[in-house]
């Protein structure tokens, strides 16, 4: 069995875990923290506008999808599609077209994948839809985002405020609490009863994404079988429920195949010096000392501006913080941000420079070391928020690095 | 680092730590860790009194710390300042009483039979409840008639002994009060198997890791017993003895919490906290190619394990399961919960009973679908609650080893 | 066109327009006050939050000196629960010149200013983040105030005693008659229906853009503008106000203003009341001059840059940078000095002296318009919450516990300044507030570590009916966000802004307010 060694558990690296001990690998899993899952709509952002032969050809050959070539990019929507099957979570898409899903800000979403309770709320499907708030809930407004689909010339037929009774008191919700309490089925059914005078007459409602956190295709279910009425869901500020069913999935999967997960410890990369061109491993801190975790292939998915993958030091330095890879940066702080928030960010773009193996390589093109793989938000080249492919670059690119790792 | 609370400048404000915290999941009331930590340390002066009191409800699991992404110590400025409130609002008799269990097993242990069988009683314990704030039904361990330490006479070394150069590995065992006092065959297993493997077993002088006293707010005491565990036994790491412990939360303490919550520095502090393993990890990293040309019996069973959030916290992983998995015929599913509730002394209490309880609901209710023969956890404290909540046989990973060696 | 008359006519609604009109009404007459901006959008709502014990003036400025001491211990009577009884240090690193410290402790006994020497250990026991290297330290009585909180209060204090402070009015034009200023044309912003007001007389308030205003009348005032910036720290390094010990210089001073610790400053000379840009090098250079009072300020995270103008009077010989100007007010009688009466401007001066400079001023409009009228600042404190001494840090958290906050959902809308829905709602309700940003200075919204990450969202949503169909004002409160930290971006603070980035692209798809739907 081979050692392989993934650092990073965002979707990224949760992803090639689970697909390395899936496929045999005996796979450690280190990590410093939780990703970035829980702060994100829990969906499969792709490609806007989508990926086709076309839009495919434009993107620079240095990107993670051109590198990976359509059919890898395919395989790995599959396989997590069939991951998150298993687990209860059944995603919707296609990598032709995206799915135009309406957003907590009353914007508009242009996604790839999305779960099922999220997909249904399509916007391509016709047809008036109203928007529930949930009393209490100061996370999503249906007002505040019927007033400004509306804007946008979306059909939203009215808004209302739902009662949450039986409420425990206490502090203010999150989106996660909730959560937990629609999993409670006495707690679910009592406030759902309450809810079908408030609905009646209304065909299609969209409510914030807390429709629970476990039992999450159950809770939605039944609700729906109660109230008569088809309901979707759209995802709140964070901590976003549908990201955390998500991640939940993955690190089912990937501990149910055998990986072995490390949390809370920082690595630095381990190069030893009889072994040129290989890394053994990384020492990572725990709470004593530095331990080393040995392997023969490292993937490196720790991320990059937000989780610390790479580091931007204010003298002008940014670095990978692992294995201190070269990363392509600009070298004045001062441009690595545009004046505007809504404008593409020259600092999204920073990142580890990979060949077409995924392998990180030196400025001459040739791979670092032969057995590390990079994958994630540590790659450069591209801005995956203007262009909406944070999720599938993630997929796309640890599927690469580990079938590239483990041949 | 000693200065925890300096990292709160690094919160993001992201609330991965209060979404994976498991007592904020259970009780509205508790206001989670983000904002009881590094969000309220903004507002606390070093000479005014505390502003917020919904601090207490922290069981101190480290599950924030383990999962925050950016390097913010939330559990050890939630623990710090809890000891701040502790102080602020009074440390009642109950708390300086569990905090000691040192000396409750000194009190204990000579009138063992007397003492289970009042423990056992329903009247003593609601006289305990009324007088004490010890809820009732908080599940209790049984004294034993003789400590570990007496047992095991033979293997005490009052002084680490120069390195004879052979090559053999010598351990020097901390077992903790929960070991000393409640489960000395458990230590006598921990000896066995050290011994099995090739290993020079000592128990060197120590005490109570002072974790008890750090949990309820007793800095100044924990400072004491620590003080007096690194004198004890720096020396013998020094000399090249790893120490190893069974008891996830006391080697916990000797690594982490000594230097980081209790603020001890120094070379003597390094250096035990740099030679303290846990069982499992000292198994795996020192002892792996002793391990693996033995054979192991089969052991047809199906078991649920729950790591607990003090070996989390280890940040070393599970190294149990990877063991244990080798056995033949044992079949070990992973707990889904990240705490079991009991946190140390936190289910223990009255008004904090029924919170724990919730926070472990989730695990009770996955042990209670019937497919499992036993539990493990590497915990004294999370076996004795987990045991009294379901009903099960609940093991060390070492108690299963022993058998598949036995 | 409307028209009104009135006694006096205050132009500028900072902390000196305020101070005059709070006088004048105190002392009976008939007072309008108008402010281009939102209250503290000016110079007093940039700056660092001192409250000047006077040490910083007494070698270099001994006049200034005195009226610092002499205003903090009275300011400390009138408006209590703005300030926050810090104490100060004055405190020389290794290196600083040593004779320095004696000369300024001769000038602090001149001038009036307390000081007690305390031991570099002392200090450092009391702060422990400041370098146990010092050489010398004083103690003073430095404070920290809030100015939003201040000039809230006086606005308060002005519209409950009669007088009229009409925000977001610009002053198109000054009226003459003859050779006399008789009052002023204005309109509110966005608007193109003026008001004209006549007075008796104008004082010209208007801090950095003093000059301009003056032009209106076919007037010149001297004046230098020299900008600073600063910068907040995430959480407060300090409890104790720290000053460098050598002559003042950039970025010598660190301000714990609520929750936040401010450094301070520089001094940019700039053409243009506007002009509130902030280079690279002010950054990099209040940081290192900061890490030599607190070496590990490196590793604490820098939140928020802005930047304040001082307008200073710059005499006509005087030349060269402006942080060696005389910091004293002047009180510019146009009658005087060009034949002009009805009009008299007032230039310079701190925030601290803010009361002194409204009893000189109004005492000259007294003398000039014959009222018989004597200062009564000084016995009207300005109305506090009830149970309100000094400021103290845990208010804010304090007062959500007494509410009970975890035993029933008050809806903490920005959980990290504790700013309630309650608390918004009421703002909202005011006339004054236009956008999130007003609500933001009277309360603090998004002035946290996360910057509104969180609480635009929440506060956009609860002011949608108040905003109107088709509004942006999320997407203005986080343009306005992002520009304060983008200075900052680096580790930490990148990370913060890349969040705040991926929940309100990705998770929210917001888009730009010039993007069509």
């Amino acid at each position: 069995m081979k050692r392989v060694l993934v650092i990073g558990a965002g979707l990224t690296g949760l992803f090639a875990a689970a697909m390395a001990a899936r496929r045999g690998a005996e796979v450690t899993l280190v990590t410093d923290g939780r990703g970035g899952l829980e702060l994100s709509h829990g969906c499969i952002d792709l490609l806007t506008p989508p990926l086709s032969p076309e839009t495919f050809g434009h993107l620079l050959p240095a990107h993670p999808y051109r590198r990976a070539g359509l059919e890898r990019i395919r395989e790995a929507m599959d396989l997590f599609r069939e991951f998150l099957t298993e687990q209860g979570l059944t995603y919707f898409g296609s990598l032709e077209h995206n799915l135009a899903l309406p957003s907590a800000a009353g914007g508009i979403r242009d996604t790839g994948l999305a779960p099922l309770a999220q997909a249904t709320g399509a916007l391509a499907d016709a047809g008036t839809f109203h928007l529930a708030s949930l009393a209490h809930f100061r996370d999503f407004s249906a007002a505040f985002a019927a007033q400004r689909l509306r804007q946008r010339g979306l059909p939203v037929g009215g808004v209302v405020e739902l009662a949450l009774p039986n409420l425990p008191p206490g502090r203010d919700l999150y989106a996660t609490d909730l959560a937990r309490l629609f999993d409670d089925r006495e707690w679910r059914e009592e406030t759902i009863r309450s809810w079908r005078s408030p609905l009646t007459g209304i065909q299609r409602l969209g409510v914030p994404a807390v429709l629970g956190l476990t039992g999450a295709e159950a809770a939605r279910t039944s609700a729906e079988e109660q109230l008569g009425v088809r309901l979707f869901e759209i995802p709140t500020l964070p901590p976003s429920v549908p990201g955390l069913r998500l991640e939940r999935a993955l690190r089912r999967t990937a501990q149910a195949a055998g990986a072995h997960l490390i949390e809370g410890a920082h690595a630095t990369g381990l190069v030893e010096a009889a072994s040129i061109g290989r890394v053994t491993g990384v020492v990572y801190v725990s709470a004593g000392g530095p331990r080393p975790q040995r392997a023969e292939a490292v993937i490196l998915a720790t991320g990059g501006a937000l989780h610390g993958g790479l580091v931007f030091r204010s003298h002008g330095a940014v670095q990978e913080s692992v294995f201190d890879l070269p990363v392509e940066h600009a070298s004045e702080r001062g441009g690595w941000t545009a004046e505007s928030l809504f404008a593409s960010q020259p600092y999204s773009r920073f990142g580890v420079i990979i060949g077409d193996d995924f392998r990180p390589v030196g400025p001459d093109g040739q791979p670092l070391f032969e057995n590390l793989f990079a994958a994630g938000g540590l790659l450069g080249g591209c801005d995956r928020t203007a262009e909406g492919s944070r999720q599938g670059i993630d997929l796309v690119s640890a599927y690469c690095a580990v079938e590239e790792a483990l041949t | 680092m000693s200065q925890p609370a300096l990292t709160a400048d690094l919160c993001l404000k992201c609330n991965i730590c209060t979404a994976a915290c498991p007592v904020a999941a259970a009780t509205d009331l508790f206001l989670g860790p983000k904002a009881v930590g590094p969000q309220a340390q903004r507002y606390r002066h070093p000479s005014l009194p505390l502003p917020d009191r919904s601090l207490a409800w922290c069981s101190g699991c480290g599950t924030c710390s383990r999962v925050c992404p950016h390097g913010v110590a939330v559990a050890e400025i939630n623990i710090q300042a809890k000891a701040r409130l502790a102080h602020e609002t009074g440390i009642p008799l109950r708390d300086q009483f569990i905090s000691r269990p040192d000396l409750l097993g000194r009190l204990g242990t000579p009138l063992a039979p007397l003492a289970n069988l009042a423990l056992g009683l329903a009247p003593v314990r609601w006289m305990m409840q009324r007088v004490l704030r010890i809820h009732r039904e908080a599940p209790m361990p049984a004294f034993r008639t003789r400590t570990f330490r007496s047992l095991q006479r033979g293997h005490l070394l009052p002084r680490p002994q120069p390195d004879p150069g052979i090559g053999v590995v010598r351990v020097a065992y901390f077992h903790g009060c929960g070991t000393n006092y409640y489960e000395p065959e458990l230590g006598g297993m921990a000896l066995e198997v050290l011994e099995r493997l090739g290993c020079e077993v000592s128990v060197p002088p120590q005490g109570c890791c002072g974790l008890p006293l750090q949990s309820n707010g007793l800095l100044d005491g924990a400072r004491a017993y620590a003080c007096a565990n690194i004198r004890a036994l720096a020396p013998f790491a020094r000399a090249g003895y790893p120490i190893v412990g069974t008891s996830t939360s006391c080697t916990l303490s000797l690594k982490h919490d000594y230097r980081t919550i209790l603020g001890l520095d120094g070379a003597d502090a390094d250096v035990l906290a740099e030679n303290t393993y846990d069982f499992f990890e000292f198994l795996t990293l020192r002892l792996d190619d002793r391990l693996a040309a033995l054979s192991l019996h089969e052991l047809p069973a199906r078991a649920l394990y729950h790591p607990p959030c003090q070996l989390k916290a280890h940040a070393v992983g599970t190294p149990a399961l990877a063991v244990l998995r080798r056995i033949p015929g044992l079949i070990i599913e992973l707990s889904d919960s990240e705490c079991c509730g009991v946190a140390g002394t936190y289910g223990l209490k009255e008004e904090k009973y029924t919170v724990a309880r919730r926070v472990g609901s989730g695990l009770f209710d996955q042990a209670a679908d019937g497919r499992y023969d036993f539990l493990i956890s590497d915990s004294e404290t999370c076996r004795w609650w987990m045991a009294g909540h379901t009903g099960l046989p609940v093991l060390h990973p070492l108690e299963v080893l022993a058998r598949a060696l036995a | 066109m409307t028209s009104l008359s009135t006694q006096l006519l205050v132009l500028g609604g900072g902390a000196t327009g305020l101070g005059i009109a709070w006088d004048a009404c105190l002392r009976g007459l008939k007072v309008v006050l108008v402010e281009q901006g939102d209250i503290g959008q000016g110079t007093s709502g940039r700056y660092h939050g001192l409250l000047h014990s006077g040490g910083r003036y007494v070698v270099s400025d001994p006049v200034s000196a005195r009226d610092c001491a002499a205003e903090n211990a009275i300011l400390r009577r009138l408006a209590s629960h703005t300030i926050e009884d810090t104490g100060g240090f004055f405190a020389a690193a290794p290196g600083d010149p040593p004779a320095f410290a004696d000369l300024w402790l001769e000038g602090c006994r001149h001038a009036g200013v307390p000081a007690t020497e305390i031991s570099a250990t002392e200090a450092c026991r009391r702060e422990p983040l400041l370098n146990p290297r010092l050489q010398r330290v004083f103690a003073v009585q430095d404070a920290s105030l809030d100015s939003f909180d201040l000039l809230h209060a006086l606005v308060r204090a002005i519209r409950s005693a009669g007088g009229q402070v009409w925000l977001r009015h610009r002053v198109d034009g000054l009226l003459r008659e003859g050779d006399r200023v008789s009052g002023a044309i204005v309109r509110p912003s966005g608007s193109t229906d003026t008001r004209t007001v006549h007075a008796e007389m104008v004082v010209n308030a208007t801090g950095p853009w003093a000059r301009e205003t003056a032009r209106l009348a076919g007037l010149d005032i001297p004046m230098a503008l020299g900008k600073g910036a600063m910068v907040a720290m995430a959480t407060r390094l300090v409890n104790t106000v720290v000053n460098r010990l050598k002559p003042p210089a950039d970025g010598d001073i660190i301000v714990p203003v609520g929750t936040v610790a401010v450094l301070g400053t520089t001094d940019v000379p700039v053409d243009r009341p506007t002009d509130l840009h902030i280079d690279p090098w002010e950054i990099d250079l209040l940081l290192a001059e900061a890490e030599i009072l607190i070496p590990d300020i490196s590793h604490h995270r820098p939140l928020r840059a802005w930047a304040g103008i001082r307008p200073l009077f710059r005499p006509a010989r005087a030349a060269g940078e402006t942080r060696q100007m005389p910091r004293a007010h002047l009180i510019l009688d146009h009658a005087a000095a060009d034949g002009t009466p009805g009009m008299i401007s007032v230039i310079g001066g701190k925030l601290t002296t803010y009361r002194l400079m409204a009893e000189q001023t109004m005492d000259e409009v007294c003398r000039q318009l014959h009222v018989q009228a004597a200062c009564r600042t000084m016995d009207a404190p300005l109305e506090r919450p009830a149970d309100a001494r000094y400021f103290t840090l845990p208010a804010r958290l304090e007062a959500l516990e007494r509410a009970g906050r975890h035993q029933q959902q008050p809806e903490v809308i920005c959980e990290c300044e504790s700013v309630t829905r309650e608390q918004i709602l009421h703002a909202l309700e005011s006339a004054d507030t236009t956008d999130l940003d007003d609500v933001r200075r009277d309360l603090r919204l998004g002035m946290g570590p996360c910057q509104a990450g969180f609480c635009a969202y929440r506060a956009a949503a609860l002011a949608e009916s108040r905003a109107g169909a088709g509004s942006t004002w999320l997407e203005a409160f986080l343009e306005e966000r992002w520009r304060g930290t983008r200075p900052l971006a680096w580790g930490t603070e990148l990370r913060q802004m890349d969040l705040t980035r991926r929940i309100y692209l990705e998770l929210m798809a917001v888009r730009p307010a010039t993007e069509a739907p």
